[in-house]
């Protein structure tokens, strides 16, 4: 039995690149992060930050080639997951962790009904006979807010709206009540009043049924309403992780502060927004040292040098640059 | 920001402007042809100077009222006074001569510049449609100036749009925008497509082209929080209808329709100090607007909804100086 209090997911110095001709995308540059049972860590960062393809490496859905993953450990329920024979893992994984993805429609399979589709895992994990499993793919529906659900399971995924086919896919994540829920984007596509309702759905489904849930987001104010833990990704790093409670109003690295500075705030008065200046990297070309130097307005020449060291400047809250105590300590 | 721009005479008036998209015409004769009532009666006022947002969720109109307005589509019915002059009656020369004047920023970066042209000559395509509105002598110069006025660099006018990140073609097509120094900006969710730490720089360029210029601006958007940002006054819309219109600080602050009340409290946001107001979770979704309810389109969503509303659609009054809202039951 593993540990109650153990970790249930780690993600350890993750290194994940793209080959192509004579191109190596440096995708995931040791990436580091620990979920907890029961508990939302949001992975926030901007695009080409490094989210999805970590989700695909936990699921183990990356292509190879052209992915590579070139270091690091996964380890779900204390058992590493990268090592682990493909049939055993997504037998494993199928019943363990869920996954929720941006774009429904591309998830979605467009030539079977929704309730086929939700049917599926209780059939091929063995679990139901299809009639039964047909019940509960039924009853899953209604649970997300599709309203008549015995009629619409018979309905295929391009006859849903948007926000309906998100919850068709919440469905289908949580049929065989995984402990682990992996959400890329669940609502960025997604109108604020229907994004509204889905966050409240998966947080709903999270409390009733126990599960951790790692939320994948790029929106702070996403964090800031619904993450227990936040681990910000820059450059296919974690760059800063701990308590949303305790890295939101006091960051310790100069990128989760800038961005918190550049976007416009409800709760403080801002006369000007402070942009951060430059574009996000290219993860071909990665800026030397630290991935964040040519925009930090702290840099110096040690920056452009050499990596930082990853800094606890609280319990539990870690960030990864030569000056977190002082961006911690407002200096 | 507040309303101090009410008091100069307005540049332009806009009433009952609607627009009705066909649809599946000729399926069945006898039939009345469907139409989509993408915008459906909207009034509004902006004045030197000033900026109106317009915000609401994907498919209420937004687009639709930037484009008809720019004659890029032909409004169903309606007027559109700028300067007392009904843009939607104007013939071809007239036109060219409003368009002069009223210049448009479109939200995506990367469609709405041509690839195949140099940034000089991008900027300087407003000069070759207007013979006369600037010496070819000039041009080289002021293509300088312009580039300098948005953030870039004199030298970046012989590159291509693809040597660009997506937050500098987003200034690029500012520049085009201003090339004319025209007395109006449509902007159509200017920053939309951009990366989040990116938004805060074009939102900065904006608000100092407003201070620098007294442009008068139109700016969508469906971010509230870079709405309220830019904005002087704000109108909500819902289906093809504002419901509610007035100073940004009171509908933000108080808002008078349950469909704003309801939006603003959807947005997710960053608030330490917990002085939000509850989360208004609504039902159901939007319906189509090809069979909008009747009365006001917003009832069949709404806690207060009474018979009357389903009979009778209330009209935009404003029992409160400047602001107007449209509801058989404001707050
Ligand atoms: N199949 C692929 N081939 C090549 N590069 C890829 C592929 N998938 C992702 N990448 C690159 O990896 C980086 C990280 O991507 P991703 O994890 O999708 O970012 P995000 O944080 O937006 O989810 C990006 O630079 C992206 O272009
Ligand atoms: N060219 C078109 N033909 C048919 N329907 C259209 C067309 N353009 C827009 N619509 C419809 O009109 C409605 C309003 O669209 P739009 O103005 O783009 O909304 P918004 O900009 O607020 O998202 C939507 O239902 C949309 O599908
Ligand atoms: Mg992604
Ligand atoms: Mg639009």
């Amino acid at each position: 039995m593993p540990n109650a209090d153990a970790p249930l997911l780690e993600v350890d110095d993750l290194r994940i690149e793209f080959r192509s001709g004579r191109e190596i995308v440096r995708a995931v540059n040791g990436a580091s992060f620990t979920v907890r049972r029961g508990e939302t860590t949001a992975v926030l960062g901007e695009s080409g930050s490094g989210k999805s393809v970590t989700a695909a490496a936990i699921m183990r859905l990356l292509a190879s080639p052209p992915a590579h993953i070139t270091g690091g450990r996964i380890r779900f329920n204390g058992a590493d997951v990268l090592g682990a024979p493909m049939a055993q893992w997504r037998k494993r994984c199928g019943r363990d962790i869920g996954m929720v993805f941006q774009d429904a429609l591309a998830s979605l399979n467009p030539v079977f009904t929704v309730g086929w589709q939700i049917a599926e895992p209780f059939k091929a994990h063995g679990v139901l006979p299809a009639k039964a499993a047909l019940e509960r793919a039924v009853a899953l529906l209604g649970r997300v807010g599709i309203p008549e659900p015995h009629a619409r399971a018979h309905d295929y995924p391009h006859q849903f709206s948007g926000g309906m086919r998100q919850r068709v896919m919440i469905a289908m994540a949580i049929a065989l009540d995984p402990s682990l829920l992996i959400a890329d984007e669940p609502t960025t596509a997604l109108d604020v009043t229907v994004q509204a309702q889905i966050m409240d759905l998966l947080l709903d489904l999270q409390r009733e049924r126990h599960m951790a849930m790692v939320l994948i987001t790029h929106d702070l104010g996403v964090v800031a309403e619904v993450a227990d833990r936040v681990a910000v990704m820059y450059g296919g790093r974690v760059v800063e992780s701990g308590l949303a409670r305790d890295v939101l109003p006091r960051p310790a690295h100069p990128y989760t502060l800038a961005l918190l500075e550049s976007v416009p705030r409800s709760d403080i008065e801002q006369q000007q927004l402070n942009p951060i200046v430059g574009s996000p990297p290219n993860m071909a070309t990665l800026p030397s040292g630290c991935a964040f130097h040519p925009r930090c307005r702290r840099a110096t020449s040690e920056c452009r040098a050499a990596r930082p060291p990853t800094v606890k400047v609280a319990p539990g809250h870690h960030a990864e640059c030569f000056y977190a105590q002082q961006v911690f300590d407002g200096r | 920001m507040d309303a101090n721009a009410q008091t100069t005479a307005a540049i332009i008036e806009v009433r009952g402007l609607t627009k009705h998209f066909p649809i599946g015409a000729g399926l069945k004769l006898r039939q009345k042809a469907a139409v989509i009532r993408a915008v459906d009666g909207v009034d509004f006022a902006i004045h030197k100077g000033e900026t109106l947002g317009l915000v609401g969720e994907s498919g209420c109109g937004k687009s639709t009222v930037a484009r008809t307005l720019m004659r890029l589509e032909e409004p169903t019915a309606g007027e559109a006074r700028f300067h007392g002059e009904d843009i939607f009656s104007a013939g071809d020369a007239r036109l060219k001569l409003i368009r002069r004047r009223i210049q448009m920023v479109f939200q995506d970066p990367y469609a709405s510049l041509n690839p195949r042209m140099r940034v000089a000559q991008i900027i300087a395509e407003p000069w070759v449609i207007h013979p006369d509105a600037l010496p070819r002598s000039e041009w080289a110069a002021r293509i300088a100036e312009l580039l300098q006025s948005v953030g870039l660099l004199p030298e970046h006018a012989q590159r291509y749009p693809h040597e660009f990140s997506g937050g500098q073609r987003q200034r690029i097509g500012i520049a085009r925008a201003l090339a004319l120094n025209p007395e109006m900006l449509v902007c159509d969710e200017p920053v939309s497509a951009l990366d989040v730490s990116v938004q805060a720089q074009v939102v900065n360029l904006l608000e100092k082209i407003q201070a620098n210029s007294h442009v008068a601006c139109l700016f969508i958007a469906h971010d509230l929080a870079v709405v309220r940002h830019l904005s002087h006054r704000i109108a909500v819309m819902y289906l093809g209808r504002i419901v509610e219109i007035g100073p940004v600080d009171r509908v933000y602050r108080a808002p008078r329709h349950p469909y704003t009340k309801a939006l603003l409290s959807a947005q997710p946001r960053i608030d330490f100090a917990q002085n939000g107001s509850e989360r208004i979770l609504l039902k159901g979704e939007v319906p189509s607007p090809a069979n909008p309810p009747s009365g006001c389109r917003f009832r069949t969503r709404c806690w207060k909804a009474q018979a009357i509303c389903a009979e009778q659609t209330p009209p935009l009054v404003a029992d409160r100086p400047q602001h107007q809202v449209a509801c058989h039951f404001p707050e």
